[in-house]
């Protein structure tokens, strides 16, 4: 029973449960025969979200106002310009990545710097970003699909022991972010910003090389998307983006990260990722209109938060 | 005033009068403007080539004395009303028109008409009567590609759908289509339906949702943009290639070569060439010219078949749309056949 209660009190544990009720109700669906081949699917698909989500949550975790809006134009930049220099050529694999990192670590950068220097709110300095970053895609390539190098692309789709690569991929950089967030300094530092940034200052916390840092990781994981989203899907496309801005922010709040920022958590990236595969796949999987599913998709999400954040509050 | 001088004035006049029906010469001075709601996608970017590709020319021919391409930054209707508002206060002769919305811009192309400038909206269109509108059979292109599969499965079987951004008149229309062409085909049943967005990535993620409670699909019927993804969800999932309807881009069209040279399949792939915006601007200096010309002009299908598909593929750009330019005769003939 304390085990139990132990489980409810932890803030992720609401999208995790959400996500294994959407799961056996789409397998219900086909009496329990599309089990395996959907959860690859889940798997897969859920990575990608994780990848962004993952940097969205340090930054959201940096306190109100903090958001990265720039991670769509993101994404469709480091996969266009890493698939251009790549030009299907399987010994530019590895530069192909750094050049995705570069652009990530690029963006993070003139990011954070709008923000410090010419003192603009997160939210505008970001979506300003966007633009630039965006137009720049569109200037690069005009659009134009390049194949990804075909060692790359049987990667992104290829599995490993039944377990999708890209699902991998995803888990090892989970770990590594859940090791910077809950065993590192930086990891107590950006929670103390998110709680207080006029207390964390005056603890000597090094308040805006930690928030610099946050914003870089935040796009260098969105470049990082980008080029396994790219290379997973056989090219780059200029609206390839879109979906993850909402995405990125909907499976931190899911999640049960805390929205006002100071506590986050990285298990619940992955149920709220698992799950906002799963919500679309089952209205899909029963047939429901585009109106209903959406509605549905939208009631589904504010129930889940819902509970989530009342688990949070009752500590 | 003299006999002299009024004999003058009425030939300057009468010169004035006459001259702008004398061929190629009567545009010459007419400056014209694209609006344009939207860039970012590969159909729309190379909707903006292929006017460059057309315009430039013709302005170096004094066919037109500009053609200018403007884009608005964010899909707004809001922002393309004014964008129309100030090209009526740089005095363009005429608008070409892709719209945001077919009705939030009314106000701005009335006011547009009102000042003597000519309208014609293209793709997305407007309803304001006072405008050209050069539309797209969406209807007919949805029930085409079901007419095209009952002769290929005369005996039926299952479809699954790929539908565009929920909300837009053309996923509508073109869903539309395609449940008439169903009715028409009762042999055909849709078992499943989901969302790609005209997108490879969006539609490859719906499909692998969806597929593992499918039953067996015997053909794809989609609205262009998505067919290639849904190939590779099939794929990933391990399951017989349906036929799957392309529509027209190049990643699409170079995984079916790949598989026609493979296992012989085969399919078709339709869609409308983003050239469209050169036919509106041919349209729009006809108008300029004088023609008679009917509000409501039909755009052409640009079809692929499994006979033109090397000729289609080779004219394609890599990574790009199939496409084609059209010149003022074909303006002339889709004018012509509208009346």
């Amino acid at each position: 029973m304390t085990i139990f209660n132990t489980a409810l009190s932890k803030p992720w544990i609401w999208s995790w449960l959400a996500a294994l009720a959407t799961f056996v109700l789409t397998v219900l669906f086909t009496g329990g025969a599309s089990t395996f081949s959907l959860g690859q699917a889940t798997l897969t698909f859920a990575a990608f979200s994780v990848i962004v989500g993952l940097g969205q949550m340090l930054v959201i975790t940096l306190g109100p106002g903090n958001v990265d809006l720039s991670v769509p134009a993101t994404i469709t930049l480091s996969g266009t310009l890493a698939l251009k220099f790549m030009n299907t050529d399987a010994s530019l694999i590895l530069p192909g990545l750094l050049v995705a990192i570069g652009i990530g670590l690029g963006v993070g950068i003139a990011n954070y710097g709008l923000i410090k220097l010419l003192r603009i709110p997160p939210i505008i300095a970001t979506l300003s970003m966007s633009f630039l970053v965006q137009s720049l895609a569109i200037w690069s390539n005009r659009g134009l699909r390049i194949k990804p190098p075909d060692e790359l692309s049987a990667f992104t789709t290829g599995m490993t022991l039944g377990i999708p690569n890209i699902a991998v991929v995803g888990l090892t950089l989970s770990v590594a972010i859940w090791w910077l967030l809950d065993r590192s300094i930086y990891g107590r530092w950006i929670s103390a910003i998110g709680q207080s940034p006029f207390a964390a200052r005056m603890a000597g916390i090094p308040v805006d090389g930690t928030r610099f840092l946050t914003y870089v990781i935040c796009a260098v994981l969105a470049a990082l998307c980008g080029y396994l989203l790219a290379c997973f899907s056989g090219g780059a496309a200029l609206n390839m983006g879109a979906e993850y801005l909402l995405m990125s922010i909907a499976v931190v709040v899911i999640g049960g990260s805390a929205v006002a920022g100071g506590n986050s958590n990285v298990p619940g990236i992955w149920g709220a990722s698992l799950f906002m595969f799963l919500v679309v796949s089952m209205l899909n999987t029963y047939g429901f209109g585009a109106g209903i599913r959406l509605m549905l998709t939208g009631l589904i999400i504010i129930a889940v938060i819902i509970a989530a954040s009342r688990r949070v509050s009752a500590r | 005033m003299t006999f002299k001088t009024i004999l003058l004035a009425t030939a300057a006049v009468l010169s004035a009068a006459v001259l702008p029906h004398a061929a190629n010469a009567d545009t010459s001075g007419k400056k014209i403007a694209l609006s344009n709601n939207y860039a970012g996608n590969s159909w729309r970017q190379a909707m903006l080539t292929s006017w460059d590709k057309v315009t430039k020319p013709a302005v170096a021919a004094k066919k037109v004395a500009a053609a200018d391409a403007f884009t608005t930054a964010e899909n707004q209707a809001t922002e393309q009303a004014a964008q129309i508002q100030n090209m009526i206060l740089q005095g363009y002769d005429a608008i070409v028109l892709n719209a945001a919305s077919p009705t939030a811009l009314n106000g701005a192309v009335k006011a547009a008409c009102d000042a003597g400038i000519i309208v014609v909206s293209f793709d997305g269109i407007v309803n304001e009567p006072c405008a050209w509108r050069i539309a797209v059979n969406f209807k007919e292109m949805g029930r085409s590609q079901v007419e095209y599969l009952s002769k290929r499965l005369p005996q039926g079987g299952n479809l699954l759908e790929i539908r565009g951004l929920a909300g837009v008149f053309v996923d509508d229309e073109i869903s539309a289509g395609i449940h008439e062409g169903v009715k028409q085909f009762p042999q055909f049943k849709i078992v499943g339906s989901v969302h790609g967005d005209w997108a490879q990535d969006v539609a490859q993620r719906a499909v692998a949702g969806v597929l593992p409670s499918l039953p067996d699909v015997a053909a794809v019927v989609t609205q262009g943009g998505d067919g290639y993804g849904a190939a590779q969800a099939f794929e990933a999932a391990k399951r017989k290639t349906p036929i799957i309807v392309m529509g027209n881009r190049e990643d699409e069209l170079q995984w079916w070569k790949k598989q026609k040279d493979a296992n012989a399949y085969e399919t078709m792939s339709v869609s409308i060439a983003p050239g469209v915006s050169t036919l509106a601007f041919w349209v729009a200096q006809q108008i300029l010219d004088g023609k008679q010309v009917k509000k409501d002009l039909t755009v052409p299908f640009l079809r692929i078949d499994q006979a033109n598909l090397e000729d289609n593929l080779k004219s394609t750009q890599k990574g790009g749309v199939a496409n084609v330019e059209y010149s003022q005769a074909d303006a002339e003939k889709v004018i012509a056949d509208a009346k």
